[in-house]
């Protein structure tokens, strides 16, 4: 045996006294050993490496968007790296902390100020969680590396370390548009995700400048998104991997949260009836395109009780729709917690939430009956934006747009008719490449 | 406690100790400020391809469209002289955005205060960026003629100071960097 593996079950024992398991909802358990999640292994850092093949890398390094709004917002496809925003705020230096340190006498009023300053800067969801070592990246260079640098005076601390010295971890995100999110899979789909992803890490990086100047520490690259997302209240787990929040289903992003010693109060995970929706709804497990999102009941991964998507075919798909759109977003959109924010939206997830456990089942299916009535298995609606119009076929070029006179060189084909966007049957396009279990 | 109406805007933060220092205290290490960060950023490239475009005003209207989605609150083209000394590129056009200030960003050096100038740079960055990404010349310029420039785009008009006045949100109005591009457009006023 080895000194590690020595020394290893000691810290695990540490680690159980001082910080007990947490309690994360009724959509994710921790059951048994965890091991910290090292960033390098996720998918885009394993894909940069190369070690996903030729065309998932030759795409993500050497491709350039057709769409000009794509080559501005999107977080690669770029022509030039400068127009790209959030290039910009995450290389820039880091600022000191400011020796004047502001005295916080009442941690309930500093939580409440910092969210209300997020919300100022234009967050849609802010929440925080009490740091726990397992929502936290291994130590060791298992950060979360952005285009400039995870490196500071606590690169060699210990998860445990981390959260002792850094107590809260604060999760400010920014939801996508949900008319514009109608069109997935589609380049208007891809605004409502990519814009509003820009906007959110430039709120996240004035955040954090503004925890310095109140005096304190804030951290990036240290949390993992999604375990912050789910141990502050921003949402619950569902089957497709997304954290569901209640005013806006999964149509949030789960950007790199903020670390802190500023004085703060935890907020608590949420109960929406997530856990009780998966287990019966299973449309975006339908709908899934390369079919990467489980039919099946939870499994227990790496000691964690949850379901389990396939990332690698989810990412697959990518350089083979390339040329069409960027992001596929069909499980968020499909996702009936995905809604406007609306009255009636509210009504349903408050009285999901409210119901007893014993008549989820119930009220969940006469909630999915409306969805399917309304909504349908997924969302074709027709969307026109500035000129972009999803009843376009892709890859082809037509204007739509009323009243143009302008002479288009590239257009000739005609738009579909009516109120129903150019949905392509990705299921069978699909088949030919994304092995499928039988 | 107080009692909150959505629409008392910036009143709403009175019970909030740390607010006045939020608005009114200068950053200690400007790098901590996004605003900063944004501004100095050099421009990039112009697309080597010109999109295909459509009639000028439907391109001026995408323009604000793209610019309201970014969360501009008033938005107008106005025509630049071509020969004046403060357009030495020579450029037809200025895109001139605005958004409601609660604080004036001239007397409120806090990062909360500067939250005007910040959202403006987030819209002035990304669309003078779409602009060169679409094929075309877009250059942001900072110059005392900016709130002229707005009240010719019919954004409002100049009180005695030469600041814009705005008809939706009076005086608490901050007018944006001017995007000067060749992009053709139809000039608003």
């Amino acid at each position: 045996m080895s000194k590690a593996e020595k020394i290893e079950p000691a810290i695990e024992e540490n680690r159980s006294a001082e910080f007990p398991t947490p309690y994360l909802g009724r959509t994710v358990r921790i059951v048994g050993p965890f091991v910290n999640v090292d960033m390098n292994q996720s998918p885009h850092p394993k894909n940069q490496r190369g070690e996903l093949g030729k065309p998932l890398f030759n795409w993500y390094h050497n491709t350039v968007s057709k769409d000009p709004l794509t080559r501005v917002s999107a977080p690669n496809h770029f022509a030039d790296r400068r127009h790209f925003l959030s290039t910009v705020v995450n290389q820039a230096a880091k600022g000191k902390i400011n020796p004047k340190k502001v005295p916080v006498n009442d941690p309930v009023a500093m939580a409440r100020h910092i969210k209300a300053v997020a919300h100022y800067m234009g967050a849609d969801i802010v929440r925080v969680a009490k740091a726990h070592p397992n929502y936290l990246y291994a130590s060791g260079g298992g950060r979360y590396v952005q285009d400039g640098t995870a490196k500071d005076e606590y690169a060699s601390y210990t998860p445990e370390q981390m959260a002792r010295t850094f107590p809260y971890i604060i999760v400010a995100t920014t939801a996508w548009d949900y008319n514009k999110l109608q069109a997935h899979r589609h380049l208007i789909g891809d605004a409502a995700y990519h814009v509003s992803q820009i906007k959110g890490n430039m709120i996240l990086k004035a955040l954090e400048g503004y925890i310095k100047e109140l005096g304190y520490t804030a951290l990036r690259g240290v949390a993992v998104p999604q375990a912050a997302g789910i141990a502050s209240g921003v949402g619950e787990l569902g089957r497709n991997g997304l954290v569901i929040s209640k005013e806006y289903g999964a149509r949030v992003h789960m950007p790199d949260p903020i670390m802190t010693d500023l004085p703060l109060v935890a907020d608590q995970p949420i109960d929406i009836g997530v856990d009780d929706f998966c287990k019966v709804c299973r449309k975006c497990a339908n709908t899934c395109p390369t079919n990467s999102i489980p039919v099946g009941d939870k499994v227990v991964h790496n000691g964690i009780e949850k379901y389990k998507i396939n990332w690698l075919t989810c990412y697959k798909l990518r350089p083979y729709v390339h040329d069409h759109w960027g992001s596929c977003l069909t499980c968020a959109v499909v996702c009936p917690y995905t809604k406007p924010k609306t009255w009636w939206h509210n009504l349903a997830t408050t009285s999901l939430h409210h119901c007893p456990y014993v008549l989820r089942p119930v009220l969940v299916k006469f909630l999915k009956w409306i969805d399917d009535e309304f909504w349908g298995m997924v969302r074709n609606a027709r969307v026109t934006w500035l000129g972009y119009d999803s009843g376009v076929k892709p890859g082809e070029h037509a204007c739509t747009v009323a009243g143009c006179t302008a002479s288009h060189e590239k257009a000739g084909a005609h738009a579909v008719s009516g109120n129903t966007g150019y949905y392509a049957p990705l299921k069978e396009n699909t088949n030919r490449f994304v092995k499928r279990e039988p | 406690m107080n009692f909150k109406l959505p629409w008392s805007g910036k009143d709403s933060h009175k019970d909030d100790p740390f607010w006045d220092f939020f608005v009114n205290t200068a950053p200690a290490d400007l790098t901590n400020t996004v605003t900063e960060l944004i501004r100095n950023a050099p421009a990039g490239n112009i697309f080597p391809t010109k999109a295909e475009l459509h009639t000028p005003e439907i391109t001026a209207s995408h323009v604000k469209g793209m610019a309201q989605y970014f969360g501009v609150e008033l938005i107008g083209v106005a025509k630049l002289d071509l020969n004046a000394a403060a357009n030495p590129e020579n450029l037809p056009f200025a895109v001139i955005c605005a958004v409601h200030a609660d604080y004036d960003p001239r007397t409120s050096p806090g990062i909360g205060g500067q939250m005007p100038v910040q959202n403006g740079l987030f819209i002035t960055f990304v669309l003078s960026s779409w602009i060169r990404e679409l094929g075309f010349r877009a250059t942001v310029v900072r110059d005392a003629n900016t709130d002229a420039l707005a009240a010719q785009a019919g954004l409002g008009t100049l009180n005695g100071q030469g600041k814009l006045v705005s008809r939706e949100f009076g005086a608490g109005v901050y007018v944006a960097d001017a995007i000067y591009t060749d992009l053709p457009l139809a000039a608003d006023g």
